[in-house]
């Protein structure tokens, strides 16, 4: 039974069952960007056949949150902290031990240098130095052997992160009007928007989305600030992002005969509304702000500057096509006893809530990345010996390039790891 | 304005040619026809990479921001960042062969370049943050690193072939010490470039990592020269093996810059 789980241990923890997992991983990723994501069933089922099913069947529509990634996922998060454990006993002797002559290509020789000068160079560069019989022997950044270690923790904690993210992050978002107000009853704080705005660059895009809101506590303070792209807000552990805009439309509807209103309000871009009376649908296609024609006649936006405002409208009756229309803002279409107009648009901006309390601790796992890999590929451990009138140098990385540059320093000639000058 | 289109456009054109020039002279050292061009080489190389600088400023003035944020600018930093680095590694190691594997990647990247469109766009929204310059600026060093690796694996493998005296670097094991160098270099470029986009995501779309395929795609070339580190430190890895996986890794590079663009629909689509 021992002998079972040794073995099995042994093959979690090893470096091959690690490199299976990364190309496993990076292959099945890479169906996430081929395969469109978040689909309905049907559409994998008509477009790919009898893949389709296996696509359905294997979530693969959504292949990142899909059991097979999470299996994978979760072996190799197994296989790196037991990899890291395993290797952490022999780094601790190795960063203890005043000196090693563990080295790529068994060591380098370096010949025609002098011990003095040599001695003199190491102290210089601050390495540990020990007197032996024939000489001495120096080592430095012997911490450096803590590089990839530091490298797979950071790694272990984003993946932490990762499942506290999934676990815990809470998203929604909203379109509001200027004057609209949401109230974040968990939170204890409202959220007035008091305006939003484009600006617009020279040819016409949008160069920002601006939305200025309020923001009231419980307890009655409030502060105002503005938000863009790129500028999110905090408050109370939620971040609001400016996220989409689009436009709400006024259709206003008026009986003819009576001088009623029948209908006033808000409508978005492809949408409809049914006036029960006389068995109509009125469907707003789109709202253009700038009207324009296109190489195929057709109509087309040019920009969302109000400067050619049309609203491209179709009747319905009894779920039949009536007539279609582009009209601007107050013309009137008659129909029936029924005076149908867009009076005007107003641009709603979308915002987006997150809660997400992963992020520092992913931060904090970037940090260490960055500070393993510095360590691991330019401070690792290097030591050199000194005998015989020959310095070998020791080095588990780039050994050749560190002989080199210490015979540049002192003068001496390498040898190559071939034996040949 | 005009003038300063034109002017770019003629130190662009200037510089293209004369990496043409370093390309053809870093050939005829390659074939051993002779060995006195290595310094012209060096030096069209250093005049080209003058040039393209200079074609690189007049852009930054023209746009009033890096030259940082569509196709037709990255590619034109990207082979930048490609002879940057080769000057780099000629300086410490004087490996001038390398040249006559470099210069035509860089003039494909120019190419390219070239094919796109060089209308200077405004920021769109989510790219007007400081964070553009750092992370784009990473990636163009981190995919040097990558081209350059990859010639030099190239140089590894035609080398592994031939017989000593024939041979481009005289010593195979140093093209492939090399390699691994620039790839190191590149692999830590790459990973503040992954890591600098995941908090600047975090800004702007909401989400660190959100799987767009250009995220997904970089990930699956950082997990390429993670394997290619670990077998070469790990099992000793060397040779012929090594030499594939960075020239898998570059092509991995390649289709994270070119191919997502035009096969995958995704936020970091911004040249349209």
């Amino acid at each position: 039974m021992r002998k079972i789980l040794l073995k099995t241990h042994k093959f979690l923890s090893s470096l091959g069952f690690a490199i299976v997992l990364l190309i496993l991983i990076a292959a099945f990723i890479v169906i996430g960007t081929v395969i469109p994501q978040h689909l309905d069933a049907s559409y994998y089922l008509e477009r790919y056949g009898s893949f389709g099913k296996l696509i359905v069947a294997a979530d693969l529509d959504t292949a990142y949150s899909s059991p097979i990634f999470m299996v994978l996922a979760a072996l190799f998060t197994i296989n790196l902290v037991l990899c890291t454990f395993r290797s952490l006993k022999g780094q601790l002797s190795f960063s203890r031990r005043s000196f090693s002559t563990v080295g790529e290509a068994g060591g380098i020789h370096v010949h025609q240098v002098d011990c003095k000068s040599a001695q003199q160079y190491f102290t210089n560069k601050r390495y540990t130095i020990e007197k032996t019989e024939e000489g001495f022997r120096a080592s430095t950044y012997t911490w450096g052997v803590w590089g990839a270690t530091i490298v797979h923790i950071g790694i272990i904690i984003i993946m932490i992160g990762g499942v506290i993210g999934a676990a815990t992050a809470q998203e929604s978002s909203m379109n509001l009007l200027p004057g609209n107000e949401i109230y974040f009853d968990d939170k204890g704080f409202s959220l007035r928007l008091d305006d939003f705005s484009m600006t617009f660059t020279d040819t016409g895009t949008v160069s920002q989305y601006v939305s200025d809101v309020t923001i009231t506590d419980d307890d009655g303070s409030s502060f105002s600030r503005s938000m863009w792209v790129n500028n999110p807000l905090s408050h109370k552990g939620v971040k609001l992002y400016q996220a989409s805009y689009g436009w709400a439309n006024n259709l206003k509807i008026v009986d003819r005969d009576s001088q009623t209103i029948v209908k006033e309000g808000y409508m978005l871009n492809n949408s409809s509304y049914f006036h029960q009376d006389s068995h109509l649908s009125v469907y707003l296609y789109r709202y253009y702000p700038e009207l324009g024609i296109g190489g195929n006649q057709q109509p087309i936006n040019l920009s969302e500057r109000e400067r050619n405002p049309h609203y491209a409208v179709t009747l319905y009756q009894f779920g039949n096509p009536v007539e279609s229309y582009i009209i601007g803002p107050h013309e009137t279409i008659p129909f029936e006893n029924l005076d149908i107009t867009f009076t005007d648009s107003q641009a709603y901006t979308g915002l987006l809530f997150r809660s997400d309390s992963s992020f520092i601790v992913v931060s904090i796992g970037f940090v260490f990345i960055i500070l393993g890999m510095i360590i691991s590929f330019y401070f690792y451990p290097r030591s050199v010996v000194y005998g015989k009138e020959t310095l070998t140098t020791y080095s588990r990385k780039n050994n050749w390039v560190y002989a080199q540059s210490i015979a540049k320093q002192l003068h001496g000639v390498v040898r190559t790891p071939h034996g040949k000058d | 304005m005009e003038m300063l289109a034109y002017a770019e456009n003629l130190t662009f054109t200037i510089a293209f040619f004369l990496y043409v020039g370093t390309g053809l002279l870093f050939l005829l050292y390659l074939t051993k026809l002779s060995v006195k061009v290595e310094k012209p080489a060096v030096a069209a190389s250093i005049g080209g990479l003058t040039f393209h600088t200079a074609a690189m400023v007049l852009r930054t003035i023209g746009a009033g921001r890096l030259p940082l944020s569509n196709q037709y600018e990255f590619a034109m930093s990207f082979a930048w960042g490609i002879v940057v680095c080769f000057l780099v590694i000629y300086a410490i190691y004087r490996f001038a062969a390398i040249g006559a594997f470099v210069f035509p990647l860089t003039m494909l990247v120019m190419g390219y370049a070239a094919m796109q469109s060089k209308a200077i766009k405004p920021l769109m929204p989510a790219l007007q943050s400081y964070w553009l310059t750092f992370h784009v600026g990473t990636a163009i060093l981190s995919y040097g690193a990558f081209a350059l690796a990859c010639a030099i694996a190239v140089i590894f493998l035609i080398d592994a072939k031939r017989n000593e005296g024939k041979r481009i670097l005289k010593d195979p094991q140093i093209s492939d010490i090399l390699t691994y160098r620039v790839i190191a270099f590149g692999q830590l470029m790459l990973t503040i470039v992954i890591i600098s986009g995941a908090i600047w995501a975090q800004k702007a779309w909401s989400r660190y990592w959100a799987w767009d395929p250009k995220e997904t795609w970089s990930l699956i070339t950082w997990i390429i020269y993670a394997v290619y580190l670990h077998l070469r430190l790990r099992r000793n890895w060397r040779g012929k093996a090594a030499a594939w996986f960075a020239i898998i890794g570059f092509v991995s590079v390649i289709f994270t810059f070119v191919g997502v663009n035009i096969l995958l629909p995704s936020l970091h689509s911004y040249t349209a």
